[in-house]
């Protein structure tokens, strides 16, 4: 196969990879953080700080696979 | 060119090729929509576009910010703009620097409050036609985390000394063979902590441009196959693009406020060690 068809087809299976374990983390972090909250409603807001802050830990990391995935198609 | 041709997935129409060709470039809508995201050599003499925004948001922040200065007497703010400012800055203050650095923190709120308000007026004025996202540029997003670097290794340095800053990054009682392992761990963490940084920063900033191109991207796409096709798909795109506009506004806020957060983090890291 042509290798170029080859990198395309790899850059998309890599973004549809990553979608799954971004979207997986940040919802596993969103249930989590929908639980304290309506366990101890008093704690709302410290629990939505560390919410937003796990989320751009998690987002960080899937940034670094897209980015990976989007060199693939552009190489 | 080779971006475009990966956003097409397809080389585009020959005869739009020679006609971009002959007028100069602008001309071919996909070129209009790729110059808001990617950076414009020789925009202005020999600067390129990103530098350009980049030193307008720059004077920017310091106009508005002295502004806010100047509405203050007897030490409260009397103007909306200098209730805006010190609103934030409080916000950063307290929420940001205090809580995650400790009491000395209020050092470093002058820094957080920079990196605040330079991302998020370098984002939203990104969000204007024309104009082009200065934090969307590697090289933009590298000097901010930087910056934030340098801060991190001077607020361990400037509380324990250069030697035990760096001894205390591994954490003291572990047992003699496991240190083989933490030594390289620890300075991979101590060069990746800024590295996270820079790459979210640039990542989220070009995404939501990226994105938008794409669905507009879709227009000419589509009117190339069919007129019918591109006149239908052009509500649909234009709605999907302005929905990711506001989302853009949205991110704006909370990558200004990770990047500060992140970086008052880390600062107390390495100010606070042992826990």
């Amino acid at each position: 196969m042509d290798p170029k068809a080859l990198a395309y087809f790899a850059a998309g299976i890599g973004a549809g990879l990553t979608i799954i374990g971004g979207a997986g983390g940040i919802g596993r972090l969103a249930a989590s953080a929908m639980d304290g909250i309506s366990r101890q409603p008093g704690s709302a807001g410290d629990i939505r700080g560390a919410m937003i802050v796990a989320a751009g830990l998690i987002e960080g990391a899937t940034f670094f696979a897209l980015i990976v995935t989007i060199l693939l198609a552009l190489k | 060119m080779s971006l475009l041709h990966a956003m097409l997935l397809s080389d585009p129409a020959p005869e739009a090729v020679a006609q971009g060709a002959a007028a100069g470039h602008g001309e071919d809508p996909a070129e209009i929509l790729m110059h808001h995201v990617l950076d414009v050599p020789g925009f202005l003499g020999p600067l390129s576009k990103h530098l350009v925004f980049f030193a307008v948001v720059a004077t920017l922040v310091i106009v508005i910010v002295r502004l806010a200065l100047r509405g203050y007497k007897d030490g409260l703010p009397r103007t909306p703009l200098a209730n805006a400012v010190e609103a934030i800055l409080v916000f950063i203050r307290d929420e940001i620097a205090e809580k995650n650095i400790g009491h000395d923190g209020h050092r470093f709120v002058p820094l957080l409050a920079s990196f605040f308000f330079f991302i998020l007026t370098a984002a939203l004025f990104g969000l204007m036609p024309f104009s082009a996202t200065s934090t969307g540029n590697l090289s933009v997003t590298f000097a901010l985390a930087f910056v934030s670097f340098l801060a991190q290794q001077w607020a361990g340095i400037s509380k324990f000394g250069v030697v035990h800053h760096f001894t205390g990054l591994v954490p003291p009682g572990l047992p003699a063979w496991l240190l083989p392992i933490m030594i390289p761990v620890e300075i991979i963490g101590v060069f990746s902590k800024p590295f996270a940084l820079m790459v979210r920063l640039f990542a989220n900033m070009i995404a939501g441009h990226m994105v938008i191109t794409a669905l507009l991207m879709l227009i000419p796409l589509m009117a190339q196959m069919s007129t019918f096709l591109g006149l239908a798909i052009a509500p649909v795109s234009i709605g999907l693009a302005l929905f990711i506009m506001l989302l853009e506004v949205l991110v704006a806020f909370i990558q200004a406020y990770i990047f500060t957060l992140l970086s008052a983090i880390f600062i107390g890291m390495y100010a606070h060690p042992a826990h």
